[in-house]
């Protein structure tokens, strides 16, 4: 006769009081999609920041996005990709030194986390500056991860501009 | 540009009065081996109905209940889907129905609207709203990255991974847009902490002063660990009722108002638009407001917020917070979010946020008082608990039930404290009327705005 066996892991018990805790191990890799955004990355990679704009000349919002979307929220046209011209100057709108980083971090701490203005955009996208330090109004340009890119949002930052 | 039409800018109106008659609470923990969470749940359920007075035997009042929203904010913080089923069964409230709620950080105030609306509707007459949340199962950075998880994951998260690092930009661009001092941020943290000193439920009471606040070590620049909020783990709850049951089961009922608004998830993505004004507010009043190449909210204030209050102000007929409200309960998950949200629900104009501290008004004994209860910085944030938590703390306040509820020693005894030899009592002036909280998610993509109004 065939008995079921234990094929698990002895949980262990991290203490006993004032009531019993066990511990619990979680490891998991979720498999996550870029969707229509794909392009977005793609081109992050390849040295140009791309921006999605509605088409639809009766919407009110006629600036460009970034991050981009593919469907217009006002009108839900579906939107159109514009690559914007290196180099990429924008302005630092807000800025904080992040010193204490939660789990997975993937930049060295500390460092300076930047929201940048760019010329015709709707948005004020949050990114990083690679070195020196940020005040609201600092001039910054794009550069991009094209050499060992992490297939992420942070194969762009920014650089102070001389 | 966010643009209205009419029927987005409607007025909710309830079908029938609806008023809050009872709160329960567990105290809040940082590490809480002692309870799983449907045990700390039957706590607060059990004060609710045994400790407020009710003029009915507490199964009695159990037996009125015929709907149920539970709020919690993050299911992998517990590792467990279906909680709300979990708890419906451990209060022994099966088969009425529950809706699980999430709203982030407003998970509590939005359970409460929920109730609410099912009073109001006439689904219910009686209706319960709990929330809690276990934030114990993970270490602190890794639960700061799954909160960071409510920041878009494909462009915000990965930039910090902390949440104080998305409240932190916003806290150097409104002192730079608003000339404010870091000292006014640190009083906040000051205040709200010290407030805990009188609460048995408190996880992180403490008489700090400012200077020490700002020597502390920081979390993202310039928000230091004393102005950033707990990660707790508790309970709480409240019971709304229609306006015959209300009166049925006490005598000092409060009716509630209470709305919600909504912004962004990116702070990236706030796009400018003109200013909704409050009630006393006036046409032309802000043109001088914004340096160039700002824009409203901009990271300085919340859309959400204002959008909250600009409904809840005209669903409740307020037309001035500051001279009509006599306390107020708000979202300090950080300091500068808490200076944030005086402009936005009207305590002061925007650009004189800092005037409400500055000027004495948000402290006990003040004008308008704020966050007597310890707030999200002194005594507890297990998010889906908190919302619901300020609105207790406000019934009893209004129900002059401070002391009743504070003060006792067999509650401090109770959470395995004792009880200050220099305890002091914050409840507010008999002649109290209307308290307001605020329940606040992401960096403004949901806030709530109740008002609870003295009926009796």
């Amino acid at each position: 006769m065939q008995k079921t066996k234990f094929i698990g892991q002895v949980t262990k018990i991290k203490q006993t009081e004032p009531q019993t805790v066990i511990e619990w191990p979680r490891t998991l890799t979720h498999i996550h999609t870029y969707g229509l955004l794909s392009p977005f990355f793609q081109g992050l990679k390849e040295g140009r920041l791309r921006a999605t704009f509605c088409p639809n000349k009766k919407c009110p919002e006629n600036l460009l996005w970034i991050p981009p979307r593919a469907h217009c929220p006002d009108c839900h046209t579906e939107m159109k990709w514009k690559t914007l011209r290196n180099p990429v100057i924008g302005k630092v709108y807000a800025f904080t030194e992040v010193v204490y980083a939660g789990t997975g971090i993937e930049l060295s701490t500390p460092y300076w986390q930047i929201d940048v203005q760019i010329p015709g955009l709707t948005t004020v996208p949050k990114s990083y500056l690679l070195y020196g330090k940020p005040y609201i109004g600092m001039k910054v340009k794009a550069q991009f991860r094209t050499d060992k890119p992490t297939n992420t949002v942070l194969d762009y930052y920014w650089v102070p501009v001389e | 540009m966010i643009t209205f039409k009419k029927g987005n800018l409607r007025v909710p109106k309830w079908n029938r009065r609806v008023f809050m008659v009872a709160g329960g609470t567990t105290a809040y923990k940082k590490f809480f081996p002692e309870y799983r969470i449907e045990e700390l749940a039957m706590m607060a359920f059990k004060q609710m109905l045994e400790d407020n007075n009710l003029k009915m035997d507490p199964l009695e009042v159990k037996g009125l209940i015929n709907y149920c929203a539970y709020g919690s904010f993050a299911d992998h913080f517990q590792d467990q889907l279906l909680c709300e089923a979990k708890v419906h069964d451990y209060l022994g409230l099966d088969p009425l129905y529950n809706t699980g709620i999430k709203a982030g950080g407003a998970t509590g105030g939005t359970t409460i609207l929920n109730a609410a609306m099912a009073v109001a509707s006439g689904y219910a007459d009686v209706a319960l709203a709990a929330g809690w949340e276990r934030m114990d199962e993970v270490d602190t950075r890794t639960g700061n990255f799954y909160i960071a998880t409510a920041a878009c994951k494909d462009f915000e998260t990965r930039m910090g991974r902390v949440y104080s690092s998305y409240y932190a930009p916003m806290a150097n661009r409104f002192a730079w847009a608003f000339n404010v001092s870091e000292t006014t941020r640190a009083k906040i943290a000051v205040k709200n902490r010290f407030y805990a000193c009188s609460s048995p439920y408190a996880q992180q009471p403490g008489k700090h002063t400012v200077e020490e606040v700002l020597a502390g070590p920081m979390s993202a620049f310039p928000l230091r660990f004393l102005e950033c909020c707990a990660m707790s783990v508790g309970s709480a709850c409240v019971l709304l009722c229609d306006e015959k049951t209300a009166y049925q089961l006490t005598d000092h009922p409060c009716e509630i108002f209470i709305c919600g608004g909504t912004h962004t998830l990116r702070v990236a993505d706030r796009r400018p638009m003109d200013i909704p004004l409050l009630p006393n507010e006036s046409e032309g009043m802000y043109q001088e407001l914004l340096k160039e190449g700002s824009r409203w909210p901009g990271f300085e204030s919340f859309l959400a917020a204002r959008f909250a209050a600009w409904l809840t102000y005209r669903m409740a007929g307020i037309y001035d917070p500051l001279e009509e409200l006599d306390l107020v309960e708000l979202h300090d998950a950080f300091t500068i979010s808490d200076l944030q949200t005086y402009g936005d629900i009207g305590l002061r104009p925007y650009g004189q946020e800092q005037d409400y501290i500055e000027s004495g008004d948000a402290y006990y004994g003040g004008k308008l008082p704020s966050n007597l209860s310890g707030g999200l910085l002194g005594t507890m944030h297990a998010v889906g608990a908190t919302g619901i938590f300020q609105a207790v703390e406000c019934l009893w306040q209004l129900q002059q039930k401070y002391d009743q509820f504070h003060g006792d020693q067999k509650i401090w005894k109770k959470w395995g404290k004792r009880k200050p030899r220099d305890w002091q009592s914050l409840q507010i002036p008999q002649k109290s009327k209307q308290a307001l909280w605020v329940s606040h998610a992401g960096v403004g993509s949901h806030v709530t705005v109740g008002i609870l109004k003295k009926s009796w």
